[in-house]
Formats: structure tokens, sequence, C-alpha cells
């Protein structure tokens, strides 16, 4: 199954992602900042989707970002921005950082379904 | 979803719990970049996910904070205190809001656009009225503080239960995909500000009492838990007993040991389960400490000692609130303005300290100010006023027994009564409630210096190291805690009860220390008046006083039962507690038998500064000198009329004894030390007694020294009686016996 990495520093959202993903056929993993999520990235195959917030200690979104650009060999996730608006100035650095797309907080499932079918992750039905 | 909501309110109550602190040591440390980020990313994880959960109310309010310290963050602001106390107001608000969460399960409905109002002011640049800003959040907060210290809720101890957990779980009832209908119901409906308030009190209990914990297990159940080994304790003590007296059975005695080992780690695992840092105690001081000084104009650092000290969270409940209390009262009138201790030459900004420590089963907690301390005069015109004590009375006091006034009811020395202290609710509340947890309260205090307060509490009130004692063949139980010292009295133990103004007393030390007969407090008949008797010397606060018994057992960890209703309100008992034996024996309260005796005597008859000993006891001068072996030896110094060196050369003998020529007399001389003799001069102390003088040669004259109290004095052995002088032991030599020796020298000799 394919899988997707949802970094985020509280347990309540990465939960509820979770929720929403799982429903989209995605085996999740989680990770509480960036440096964690490396770690997984570095010890795991690369995961298809990363559903990344901005805004958590130790590692940041976005020098999580340009750490997993430099990982990666061939096979790219798909980086979504989990951004709320106070971070609208960040969106333009996330994706010269090399982020898929944005999302923003807070989302539902109708939300998700129309990014993960415009990143070629779900099918129209 | 109903998890998630759950988890919610624990992960933000979690973080709401270090937020207060950050801010503080933010509004400390403007700078420090970590630290808002810190703030920062909190609130915006409150705000991001409050989205999800369709929780508008607490999302808008967290949002506009959100703004103002995103302007923090990015430098665009200063961290002003005016700006710091909104943010607080918002912090209080998300506390109020997540708190009705979780007691409901929903999202209370609430009014929060003034505050709102004044977030959107300071994103956007206004100034604020300070003083304005300030009132509407510390004002109702002291109502709901000073409410607590007067009313009940001692008696209630804030319990997360089962129940309300449920309740905030069935609460997270909206779903993701459909949580834009919840938005619609928060914050339309306009309501009183006060009402929320009201609530408020309420609810940042619930907060404290559900964060920090990473398993959720309810008290009620811990509490069960707790009783149900209680019983296990006892039930083992009764086996332990049986084994004792039927010790043939090697099967039974090697069981028992196993079930003895068990039973003790299985009660002190349960008793770990209730513990609970004391720093839960004082998560909130730091926020308060500066919302009080701020609004009294002064500067305060708080540093904390000792926040990992673990003690039962019952406990820890009960003593929550004099806690805060005190620490007010030490930044409301302990901490001077900062003109006034400029103008006394001490840094501006003072200190209060607090320390946690363990200490011998109990923990002592000590809040120590670097303030104006205690002014005795000013207790002393206010004892005086409110008729506390008598003039003669008050003289009699030492400083430390009148500063112990201030637990009195009513009793309050500022000048001026402020909002945040000084309503005559006070010191005696807080000693009150810290006795009622069988702990006690002394209070140290120099003008100028500052105030320590030193609260010693045991660490848990469900199992109780006591020191089991006999009266009349009754045993009762005393909590160590209270105990000091065991003294034996009578017979050839060198202590004796003595009676001064017809109560008894027992000279320990150079101290007076009142004594309590049980047997005569309980009508128990003593069958041994005469007999050995142990002095429990038992401390409660300051006062110290001497419980009589007739023996004493062992000390015992007892479990302690409360008292049936209907003995409730005598107050020498505190519960009773089963023995190992099966007997239900009673424990005694220190405290309420120092009250049912009388306070005021024994603080009567307490001697600290030893001036009310002049009044009652016989000083006597004495002479302390050395001769013939290491012990210290004394004569009265009236016994003594010269202190001469002689040369042993001018030593005579006369019928076998030794003499002097002294004053054309020739007077005998006696010597402590035969042996001695290789000195050439040595000193020699000439005894005076009804006219007759003889002389003592002694090694080395020490000192003169003041000694209060009796001794024997009628006698015919050389030494008269022991006695301890300057800590050490003394012999007191029968100068009488030698001078009668002697030979009459007219006094005009002497002093020619």
């Amino acid at each position: 199954m394919r899988s997707c990495l949802i970094v985020d520093d509280s347990v309540v959202i990465r939960k509820l992602v979770r929720t929403i993903i799982e429903d989209f056929d995605f085996e999740c993993h989680d990770a509480e900042h960036g440096e964690a999520a490396l770690n997984f990235c570095k010890t795991n195959p690369l995961p298809t989707l990363v559903m990344l917030d901005w805004n958590m200690p130790v590692m940041n979104g976005l020098d999580f970002l340009k750490s997993l650009r430099t990982l990666d060999n061939g096979s790219a996730p798909v980086v979504i921005f989990c951004t709320t608006e106070n971070d609208m100035t960040h969106i333009q650095m996330a994706l010269e950082a090399g982020a898929n797309d944005f999302i923003m907080k807070p989302f539902d499932k109708e939300i998700v379904r129309g990014k993960l079918e415009q990143n070629h992750l779900w099918e129209p039905r | 979803m109903d998890d998630i909501i759950a988890e919610f309110i624990a992960e933000t109550n979690e973080n709401l719990e270090e937020l207060d602190n950050d801010l503080v040591t933010l509004e400390q440390d403007p700078d420090n970049e970590q630290l808002i980020s810190q703030i920062f990313r909190v609130i915006h994880t409150i705000k991001g996910t409050c989205g999800f959960l369709g929780l508008s109310r607490l999302e808008s309010v967290a949002h506009k904070g959100e703004d103002v310290l995103g302007l923090f963050r990015d430098k665009k602001l200063d961290v002003k205190p005016a700006y710091v106390s909104v943010i607080f107001e918002a912090f209080d608000v998300i506390k109020e809001i997540v708190g009705a969460i979780e007691e409901t399960g929903q999202e209370p409905t609430g009014d929060d656009s003034q505050l709102i109002g004044k977030l959107e002011a300071i994103y956007r640049g206004e100034d604020l009225d300070t003083t304005a800003a300030a009132e509407t959040v510390d004002q109702p907060q002291e109502e709901n503080l000073i409410d607590d210290l007067e009313g009940g809720v001692w008696d209630d101890v804030p319990a997360v239960t089962a129940e309300e957990f449920g309740v905030a779980e069935q609460g997270g009832h909206e779903d993701t995909d459909d949580h834009d209908h919840v938005l619609d119901h928060g914050p339309d409906h306009i309501q009183d500000h006060e009402d929320d308030h009201k609530q408020a009190g309420k609810v940042k209990q619930q907060a404290g009492a559900a964060s920090n914990l990473s398993l959720r297990v309810s008290v009620d159940v811990l509490e069960n838990l707790m009783t149900m080994v209680s019983e296990l304790v006892l039930t083992r003590n009764q086996l332990l007993q049986i084994a004792r007296q039927n010790s043939d059975n090697d099967y039974l005695s090697s069981s028992l040991q196993r079930l003895n080992l068990v039973v003790s780690e299985l009660q002190e695992g349960v008793m770990k389960t209730r513990m609970q840092p004391v720093s839960n105690a004082w998560g909130k001081l730091p926020r308060i400490v500066r919302d009080v000084s701020q609004e009294l104009g002064k500067k305060v650092d708080l540093e904390m000692h000792g926040q990992d000290t673990e003690l039962d969270r019952q406990v820890l409940d009960l003593i929550k609130d004099p806690l805060t209390h005190m620490v007010r009262n030490s930044v409301d009138h302990g901490i001077e303005s900062p003109e006034e201790r400029a103008a006394k030459g001490k840094p501006e900004t003072g200190k209060i300290i607090l320390n946690a420590y363990h200490q011998a089963g109990h923990i002592n907690i000590e809040i120590s100010d670097d303030g104006k301390g205690l002014s005795t005069e000013k207790i002393r015109q206010k004892i005086l006023e409110k008729n506390l004590a008598t003039k003669e009375e008050l003289e009699e006091f030492s400083t430390q027994q009148i500063q112990q006034f201030i637990f009195h009811a009513s009793f309050s020395t500022a000048e001026k009564v402020t909002a945040v202290s000084g309503r005559g609710v006070g010191m005696d509340v807080v000693r009150n409630n810290i006795e009622k947890i069988g702990g006690s309260i002394e209070m140290r205090s120099e003008e100028h210096k500052g105030t320590t307060f030193t609260i010693r509490i045991p660490l848990t009130l469900a199992i109780m190291s006591s020191l089991i004692v006999g009266i009349g063949g009754q045993r009762f139980a005393v909590p160590q805690l209270a105990v000091s010292e065991l003294v034996l009295v009578g017979r050839e133990s060198g202590y004796k009860i003595e009676d001064i103004n017809d109560s008894p007393v027992l000279r320990l030390r150079e101290q007076l220390l009142p004594l309590v007969s049980l047997s005569g407090l309980f009508g128990i008949e003593d069958p041994d008046p005469d007999g050995a008797k142990y002095v429990v010397v038992t401390k409660v606060g300051a006062y110290m006083f001497g419980l009589v018994v007739d023996d004493v057992y062992e000390f015992e960890e007892i479990v302690v039962k409360p008292l049936a209703s209907n003995l409730k309100n005598i107050s020498v008992f505190s519960g009773n507690t089963i023995l190992g034996d099966g007997n239900v024996i009673m424990i005694l309260d220190p405290v309420g038998i120092l009250k049912t005796v009388g306070v005021q005597d024994v603080v009567d008859n307490q001697i600290e500064e030893g001036h009310n000993i002049k009044a009652t006891t016989r000083e006597t001068l004495l002479l302390l000198f050395r001769a013939g072996d290491e012990t210290l030896k004394a004569v009265p110094v009236d016994m003594v009329s010269r202190l001469e060196e002689i040369k042993i050369r001018d030593i005579e003998y006369s019928k076998g004894n030794q003499v002097i020529q002294y004053l054309d007399r020739l007077m005998p001389v006696f010597n402590m030390d035969k042996n001695k003799n290789d000195s050439t001069s040595r000193p020699l102390i000439i005894l005076k007694h009804e006219g007759k003088n003889a002389g003592l040669m002694v090694d080395q004259i020490i000192d003169v020294a003041k000694y209060h109290g009796e001794f024997q004095d009628n006698s015919n052995d050389n030494v008269l009686d022991s006695i301890i002088i300057n800590e050490n032991a003394a012999d007191i030599i029968n100068a009488a016996l030698l001078a009668n020796k002697g030979v009459i020298i007219s006094e005009d000799s002497v002093h020619g």
C-alpha cells in the first residue's frame, strides 16, 4: 500500500489528518517534528505523500522539506504543506523549496480529496 | 472523534500549563526568540486544531492572540507589560473555554468581543490604557481566591471523575465533514461578562487536575485502591502479630514474610501513583507574582527550588490555596516598593524564594522574601488594639512569640488594606488549613531583612508514621511529625517534673517545657504516679510542649481512619487506627491538645529567650574551673572570696594536711589532683562560708557563667549536683563543706 507521512507537532492534528488520509488508501506514519520526519525518511522507503505542518519545534517544515529534497532519488514524494492564513507569506518560500501544494487548515475530507486529485493521487469518480 | 476531543483537551491543558510561566519569563527576557516561538506555536496549534474541531469561540480568541504574538516574534512590537496582560487575559479565556469543554463537552457561549477588541487594537498598533487592562484581568480572579480561602473549597477536593471524562467524550460529536454548522452557535450569544468569571474558578481547577498525566486514571479508582491497600496493610499487621505468637510454623512464617514484602511494595506503589511533583501546586505562582507585582508597581523575582519534590495529590490540593495566598502576601506585604528598597540600599527587584524538600518522612516548604520583614512594634500595637494580650503579658513575650500572633484570627498588619491581600482573612485561615492536614507552619522574620515561612506537611494523609505510647495501660498514637524528642523523667534519669505556678514543667536544656499530663486530660487513673514517666516533646509550629505518658512502645506505620462523626468534635483526637494485634487505638492530635489545654497558657509558660526564667527560677553565678580530671567543675561565685596564684613550694604541712600561710593564718588547702605537683605555681580559689575560709587548688580557672535553675545544695557529698551549663556538664563542688573545714579569717584582713 502507498504510504503517507504526517508531520505535525500536535498529536490531535496528526490523528485528525490520519483519519482523513486513511480513507484514501494510504498507510499512515507519524512524525512530531521535521527531524523525526527526516529520520523516518532516511530509514524507510520514501512515502508517496507528506502532509507537512509549517511551525514545529526542533526542525520546522521548511527545513525538513529542503533536506527531504536532497534525499530524494527519483521517487519524489508529493509534499502538501498544511498551513493557516498566518503562514500565507511562507507559501511562496515553501513552493520554491519544492512543495507540491498547500492546504489551508482547517480542512476536511472533501478539500483533501480535491488536493489529492490535483496531484494525481486519487482518481475522480 | 470522541477521543480526539479528549486528547485535544489533554494536549491543550498540558501546553497551557507551561504557557503562563513561559510568558512571565518572556516579559523579563523579551529577546528570547526561542521562547516566543514556543509560545506562538502553542497558540498556533490550538488555533489550528480548533478549526478542525469546530470550536469557533476558542479559535477566534487563539487567532487574535496569535496575531499579537506573531508581532512579538517578528519584533514588530515590543513585549510590554500592558500587552502581556492582555495576552494573559486571552490565555485565561482559552483555559476557561477548554475547561468548560472538558466539563460539559460543549464549547461554552460567551462574549469575547472586549478581549478581541483589545487584541485587535494591539495588533493595529494602538496604545492601551494599562490600568484598565490590568483591572479587568485581575479583579475577578481576586474574588475567586478570597472566596476559596473563606469557603468550603478545602473540603471539596477537586477530582476529575470518570463521569466527567465520559461527558467530555460524548461532547465530541462534531465530525470534520460537517463542522461548518457548528461555527454558527459560537460568539453570538451575548452574556454578562461576570458570569464567565464565576465559572472560571471552577473550570481552572479542573484544568489543573487533568494535565500532566500520561495515563488518565480516575482519581476515584486510585482512592479506592488506596483504601483497599490500607485494609490489606492492617490485615498483614494482624497476621504478622499472630505469626509472632506462633513462631513454630516455618511454613507459615516464610509465606508471611513474602506477603509482608509484597504488601509493602504494593503500598509503596499505590502511594506513588498518588504522588505529584510540588510544581503542580506552584505552576500558577509566577503568573500570580507577576500580576500582583504589576498591580502594586513592585518588582519581584520568583525563584523556585525543589519543584520535583513529590507529595500526595490530596495533600497537594489542600496546600495549593494556602501557598498561593502566602505568596501573594509576600508580594503585597513583604516586598517593598522599588523606591523604598532603593532608599534602604537593597536591589530594586525583590526576591521571593520557594523551596521544597523532604525531611524525615515529611515535606518542608519554605517561602522566603527579602522584603521589609515584620515590624514587631506594629504587631505589638495591633495585639493591644485587638485586646489579644495585656501590656504586661506583652512585656514577657519574646520577639518570636509576638510574631506568631500574625496567625491569630483577623490579624493584618498592612497599613492600608489592598485588593490583593489583607482583608482579615489571612494567616489564620492558612494556618488552620495546614493544621487540618496534620501540618504546621512557622514564621521567622527580621525587620528590613525579610520573612521566612516554613510549612511542614506530611507526605500523605492515608498512612502515617506514629509513635505508640501508653497511658495507664491504654495505648495512643502520636503522629511522628510532631514528635521531636523523648525524655525519661523521674527515678535516676536526672530529669524531674517540676511545678511552676501550679503547672507542670520540665527543665530541658535551660528551657522550661510546659507539660500536659495525658492521664489528667483523659481522666485515666495513673496506677503509679511516682514512677518513671516519659515526656514526648511535641512541636506544633513554634510551640513546644511535652506530653507525659507512662510507656513508649514503637514507631509504627498506621492507617488513619477518620473519627466517627459523633466524635468529630473531640479535638484532642484526629482519628483512630487498628494496630497489628487488632486493638483499635486513638490518634492524638497535638494541635487539638494544645488548643484544649489553652494555647495561651502554653505561650505564657514558653521560655524562648530566657527572660521568663528570671521571674520563676533561681539564677546562680558560677565560677567554672578544671581540676584533676577533664570534668568541668563549678562553685557559686558568692562562695568565692578571692582568686590567688600560689607557688607549690609555699605549701606547708600541718598535722598531715596541706596548708598555706594566708593573711597571717594557716589556711587549709584542698588539692583535687594530688598527683599533679609538677608545675611551680597553680591557681587557688579561696572559698568562704559562714566566715570560714579554705583554699581549693585547681588546674585552670575557666570562666564565670550564669546558671538558670535549681541544684541540690544541701548535702555532705563533695559533689553537690551535676548540671548542664553552656552545653557542658559540670559538677558543682560542695564549697560549704570545704570552707567549713577552714579557718576564720576576718573580712577586714581579707580586704586589707
